[in-house]
Order: C-alpha cells, then sequence, then structure tokens
C-alpha cells in the first residue's frame, strides 16, 4: 500500500499566483477609493449618499475599501441556476466549467439567401432549440436580437418568450431596463411557482453591463437595484477594449473592470445584502488597425484566464468568453479563434464561458458556428478530464500478457477502456480513398449537413400551455404599456 | 520655405509633437502666412498619415500621435490666423452619441480622424437630446452632422434628429452621417440619412466625399 500521494485528477493551469491577484484586487480598492466611479441613477446616488461613500461633482462616488469587503462576503460562494427542466441544473462553484452562447447579436445569416440581416425573433426561437439539443451546451444566451417586434423598447420580452419556449436549459437573460427585467422575472416566476421558489432556484441570471471606463448608466443600476431586491443572480461585467476604454496593458484592464464590478457590488449591497453576485466580462482588445472589438485575438484568452485567477481566490462566480471569432464566415480562422479561447476558458476554470459561436466579432449569429463549436468543446472536456495513473490505466500487467510482438486489438483491456476515447462526429479520419467516395466533404458541409438535420429533426419539450399563456398575457401587457 | 514645410509634415508623420510646434512657429518668423504652414505643412503631412493607415502602414494609436502633432501646430497658428478665417480645411462637423446612449469611444475616434482630415469638430457628447443636436447644428452652421449609436434600442433615436431638422426648417443646410455597430447602409436610407460609415476613418473619408 502507498502512503503520502498526491495526484493532478486533471490538468492543472495557472496564469496568475495568489500574489498577483491580490496586487490586482488591491489596485481595484484604490480605484475604487480614489477615481471612483460615475452613477447615472438617482435612487442608487441616494443609496450612496445615505452611507460613508463620498459623492461629489454631481454624479462621482468612490467608496471606502471596508464597504466593498462587507459587500463582496454578502454574496453567496455558491450559485446554481436551473432550466424550466430541473435536469438542467448547472452550478457556479469554483473550477466548475459550463458553456453556453451570447447575447443580442444584431445580425444574422440568413439560410436561405447566405445573406447577413438584421436578426429576428425566429433566430432567437431557433438557437435556443440547438443549445436545448446540443449536449455541450449548458446555458443559453439568446444568439441573436428579435429586432422584428413591433416595439424596440419591448424587445427583451420577445426575445425571454422565444427562449423559454425553446429551451428547458437555464437562461442568462439581458433587459431593456429595470421594467423589462421585471417582466421576465414575473414570467420565470409562473414556472418556478412563485418569487421565493424563484429567489431559492433561479432559472435565469440577469447580465448587466457597465460604460468602461467607470461608469454606471441609469439602464444598468435599476436593473441591478431590481436584481438585488429579488435574489436575481446578477452578472454585472464590463467589455472594455484595451488601449481605448482601459488601459492597453492586461492587468491594468482587470484592475478597472474588478473596480467596476466591486462599485456595483456595493450598491447592491446597500440595496438588499446577498444579492448572488457574478463576475468577469469580455476582456480584449481594440484592434488598432480596423478599430475592431477583437473576440479573436490571442490577449482575450490571456486575459480571460488571468482574471478567472484573480475570480478563484475572491470567491467570486466567474463569467469568462470564448468560443468566438472575428471572422465573417466559418472558416479556418473561425475554427482557430473559437478553439484556442474555448481552451484556455476551459483550463482556467470559470463557471460559465459564454459567447461560444459568436461570428463577426460579436455582431452576427449562426447556427452552424454551434454546431461546429459543440464538436470543439467535445474535444477540449476530453482533454480537461486528465489522466487516471492507477491500476487498470497503468496496466503494466497487461503489457506482460500481451508480452513482445503481441497485438491489444483483442484484448480485454483495451475493449473496456477504448470507449474513454473521444468520439468525433463531425472531424473526419476516413482514408482518403472512402474520403472521396464519400463525396471529398469538408468540415463546413459536415457542420452544414448536421445543422440541417438538427433543425428538421428536433422539437424541444413544449412549455406547459397554462404557463405559456400566462406569459403571453405579461407580454401583452407590456406591448400595451409601450403602444405609442 | 519648402523645406520647413516637409520638415513639419515629417515631423507630424512620426509624431513629433513639441517639434511639429516649434518648427510652425519657425516657418512664421521666416515669413511663411499660417494658411501655407497649414496646408502645405499640417494638412500635407496628415494626407500622407491617412493613406499610411489606409494601406496598413500605420495604427490608430500612431495615427492620433500625428493628430496630437497637428494640434500643436495649431496651437501656434490660431492666435496669427486671420480673423474670421476658417482654421479647418475643410469645414465644421457637429458629432453626437444620441440620447439614452452612453457609448461613446467610437464616437471620439471618429472625431479625431474627422479632425485629422482637416474639418473642424464640436463633439456634443454622449446622451445627446435631439433638440440639443438641433440647436448646436443652428449655432453652429456646420457642413456635416455625425450621430453614433450602439444599441438597437436608440438607433430610433436617429430618424427623431433627422425629423427635427426637417422641423427646424434646416434638414438641407447639413449633411447626416451615422454609424454604430448594428447601423446599416440601409438603415441609413430608410431614415433618409446622406451617408453611413462602417469606421472611424471610412467616417471622415465619408465626410469629405460629401462636401
Amino acid at each position: 500500500m502507498k502512503i503520502n500521494q498526491t495526484i493532478n485528477k486533471t490538468p492543472v493551469f495557472q496564469v496568475l499566483t495568489e500574489d498577483q491577484c491580490e496586487q490586482i484586487y488591491n489596485a481595484a480598492l484604490d480605484v475604487v477609493e480614489r477615481t471612483g466611479g460615475r452613477f447615472f441613477d438617482y435612487e442608487a446616488l441616494k443609496l450612496l449618499k445615505d452611507s460613508d461613500a463620498v459623492v461629489t461633482d454631481d454624479n462621482l462616488v468612490r467608496i471606502p475599501a471596508s464597504m466593498v469587503e462587507q459587500a463582496l462576503k454578502s454574496h453567496p460562494s455558491k450559485i446554481t441556476l436551473t432550466g424550466r427542466n430541473e435536469k438542467n441544473s448547472i452550478k457556479l462553484e469554483r473550477n466548475v466549467v459550463n458553456f453556453g452562447t451570447g447575447s443580442d447579436q444584431p445580425f444574422t445569416y440568413d439560410r436561405e439567401t447566405g445573406k447577413r440581416r438584421p436578426s429576428t425573433r425566429r433566430d432567437v426561437a431557433e438557437a435556443s432549440k440547438f443549445v436545448d439539443y446540443l449536449s455541450n451546451y449548458d446555458f443559453l444566451m439568446s444568439h441573436g436580437i428579435a429586432r422584428d417586434v413591433p416595439n424596440s423598447a419591448t424587445y427583451d420580452r420577445h426575445q425571454f418568450l422565444a427562449m423559454i419556449e425553446n429551451c428547458t436549459k437555464p437562461i442568462i437573460v439581458t433587459a431593456v431596463n429595470a421594467e423589462g427585467l421585471e417582466d421576465q422575472w414575473k414570467m420565470a416566476c409562473l414556472i418556478r411557482g412563485n418569487e421565493k421558489e424563484f429567489r431559492l432556484n433561479p432559472l435565469f441570471a440577469v447580465y448587466i453591463e457597465p460604460s468602461s471606463p467607470l461608469k454606471h448608466t441609469r439602464e444598468a443600476l435599476e436593473k441591478l437595484l431590481f436584481a438585488a431586491d429579488k435574489g436575481i443572480p446578477a452578472v454585472y461585467t464590463p467589455c472594455p477594449s484595451a488601449g481605448a476604454t482601459s488601459p492597453a496593458t492586461i492587468p491594468a484592464m482587470l484592475v478597472q473592470s474588478l473596480a467596476e464590478t466591486l462599485q456595483a457590488s456595493v450598491l447592491s449591497y446597500l440595496r438588499k445584502p446577498g444579492m448572488p453576485l457574478i463576475m468577469g466580462g469580455v476582456v480584449t482588445i481594440l484592434d488598432m488597425l480596423t478599430s475592431a472589438y477583437s473576440y479573436g485575438a490571442p490577449e482575450l484568452s490571456l486575459a480571460s484566464a488571468a482574471y478567472t485567477d484573480v475570480a478563484k481566490w475572491l470567491g467570486i462566480p466567474m463569467f469568462s468568453t470564448g468560443g468566438c471569432t472575428d471572422s465573417k464566415v466559418i472558416d479556418e480562422q473561425a475554427a482557430a479563434e473559437a478553439t484556442t479561447s474555448l481552451f484556455y476558458a476551459y483550463l482556467s476554470g470559470a463557471n460559465l464561458i459564454h459567447d461560444v459561436g459568436y461570428l463577426d466579432s460579436g455582431l452576427t449569429a449562426s447556427l452552424d458556428t454551434l454546431v461546429m463549436c459543440e464538436e470543439i468543446i467535445g474535444t477540449v472536456r476530453q482533454i480537461g478530464k486528465g489522466i487516471c495513473t492507477e491500476d487498470d490505466h497503468l496496466a503494466w500487467q497487461v503489457i506482460d500478457e500481451v508480452g513482445p510482438g503481441g497485438e491489444y486489438l483483442t484484448h480485454d483491456h483495451t475493449y473496456r477502456h477504448w470507449k474513454e476515447w473521444f468520439v468525433p462526429r463531425l472531424q473526419d479520419r476516413a482514408d482518403y480513398d472512402t474520403w472521396v467516395a464519400e463525396g471529398q466533404k469538408t468540415m463546413n458541409d459536415r457542420v452544414r449537413e448536421e445543422t440541417e438535420r438538427i433543425l428538421r429533426e428536433y422539437q424541444p419539450e413544449p412549455l406547459d400551455e397554462k404557463v405559456h399563456q400566462e406569459m403571453k398575457r405579461i407580454l401583452d401587457e407590456a406591448e400595451k404599456r409601450h403602444d405609442s | 520655405m519648402a523645406d520647413i514645410m516637409e520638415r513639419i509634415a515629417e515631423a507630424l508623420i512620426i509624431g513629433k509633437i513639441d517639434e511639429v510646434g516649434t518648427l510652425s512657429q519657425e516657418a512664421l518668423d521666416n515669413g511663411a502666412t499660417p494658411e501655407e504652414v497649414m496646408s502645405k505643412g499640417l494638412f500635407a503631412g496628415m494626407d500622407v498619415v491617412s493613406t499610411k493607415f489606409k494601406n496598413q502602414d500605420m495604427f490608430i494609436p500612431e495615427v492620433l500621435r500625428s493628430a496630437k502633432a497637428m494640434h500643436a501646430g495649431m496651437d501656434v497658428l490660431k492666435p496669427v490666423l486671420t480673423e474670421g478665417a476658417d482654421s479647418s480645411m475643410s469645414g465644421t462637423v457637429v458629432i453626437a452619441t444620441v440620447e439614452g446612449d452612453l457609448h461613446d469611444i467610437g464616437k471620439n475616434l471618429a472625431a479625431m480622424m474627422l479632425e485629422g482630415a482637416g474639418f473642424r469638430v464640436i463633439n456634443l457628447g454622449i446622451d445627446q437630446k435631439a433638440k440639443d443636436i438641433v440647436k448646436a447644428v443652428k449655432e453652429n452652421n456646420p457642413k456635416i452632422l455625425g450621430l453614433s449609436a450602439l444599441l438597437t434600442t436608440t438607433m430610433p433615436r436617429m430618424p427623431e434628429v433627422i425629423e427635427a431638422l426637417k422641423q427646424e426648417g434646416i434638414r438641407d443646410q447639413v449633411k447626416v452621417i451615422i454609424g454604430g455597430a448594428p447601423v446599416t447602409q440601409e438603415f441609413a436610407d430608410e431614415i433618409g440619412a446622406d451617408a453611413y460609415a462602417a469606421n472611424a476613418a471610412l467616417g471622415a473619408d465619408k465626410a469629405k466625399e460629401l462636401l
């Protein structure tokens, strides 16, 4: 029998040490205390003025570190999100990784014309179906915007309905403002049964974004305050562009981003302690030739992984980014960029890896990218499983049995273990002649075929009709309120 | 005289901010008119920068540094420019992010590119109500009005600005260019804007075309 054994169950990946995480955190506290942020909401400012925070120049808020640390302690250290099918539950706990799509791409590739056009409610519905079907996706974000709705001020509710109708997994929603969030929350409460059930077992988290550097809009703040009231998990995270809306060096970008989330943490605490908070964001560069906000840059992977180390050190769930590209089409660039960011986000141990399937720097959606990334995530998860060096895996007795010049194909050990390997469904390994005989298909061809098959064949579990009608009623009432 | 103009342009291209200021003063001291320094030194230099940027030989931070150098030259020239003379080669632009939208990095980049292209830019800032934009147009009499929006929920403010210009009877006095990530040529056509630009550099080009 052995003693004093320590093993790696999975690969171990780390960008920053604990000391470096602490440096970033301390610098973020400096920003929160000295530079402050601008808050563009009357209620938020009132809460801050009534506290130990300093409010000057109308809306410039500086907050002492002691308030930040109090606030941080009050957020739950783990969050669980459960879809409308209770089997689809994800944990946001240290090093538990979940993949999901991204939200609100204004354009979609039309499957019939091949042209890029404004996204529609139907695009969101179809994407939701795909996320429901594809087993490597754990959560849903809209993968499009419902732009063909009667009023752009209620798009979020139309979009939510499309998502909940077609996907039984947990969702991360966007909202126009607090009213939009409230309507979506009321709709979700119908599924959980009531408000307290939703608080105990949230169906969705809300995605809220500050405007870097260090500005918080009225809409963002009212959504945050509502989330604090109702205990709705909130992803309060920025999308800074290094060199433009944040400094050009990665640690500084993380310092500023963390400061923005810490400011939100304090505000949620002042309103009502205990709001489940998720940190992170999209941390990448502004491309200095094209001014594109780059989703394919290697810096995105590096910065996201570093930020994940900080989140883990702080004990706050992490919202990271991966599976995305600046390419306008599904080509070699798209595959290369998506793969890189998926790998590093996974290895870093982020809890929510979003924007999987994002094309065209996050502006365009396509169902095919979801299918391509499904395959890539499969390979990533396989590597993430690591290696077991025990007994039947170390298997020296098997080597001994087979002996020099023997074969393993017919051995029982192979029969037992080959199923542990990744089974590719879209990656081709045929010999050349077979590949020719089968039509010389590319990955793109196979992705497209599979996408069309899913579109034709898959139907998600329908929403309970009574609940559905109730939700539609909430939506109709919102439409009436905004009928101008 | 040609020599110092070349040196001003060179210094501007490589982003030597102080040197452009000093050389511009030297040119004035040697008898050049401010208009000559502007066109043969500063704008000549910015033209080269613009071409290099289009050919991917220069990057945005370098372009902006050259623009800073140009400002240093302009600061020297402004006190001696003929009273009332237009200190821009190309005219005035008013630019704003529409109401409800706080995003401004794209707009600010466009403003800097427009200045580099020789425009005088009045940057109204973010979250601008239609009536305030119209007021600024009336006060400044620009050739171009630039509108920016990042959100699909704030894009509808753009046709409202155009409508407000019509109401004031000044729609045909100014060319409207729109931009922002969700904005497209089709949207520009739909709302009766004069042009759409896909990025800041193209915006500066379009502005020149519209003159």
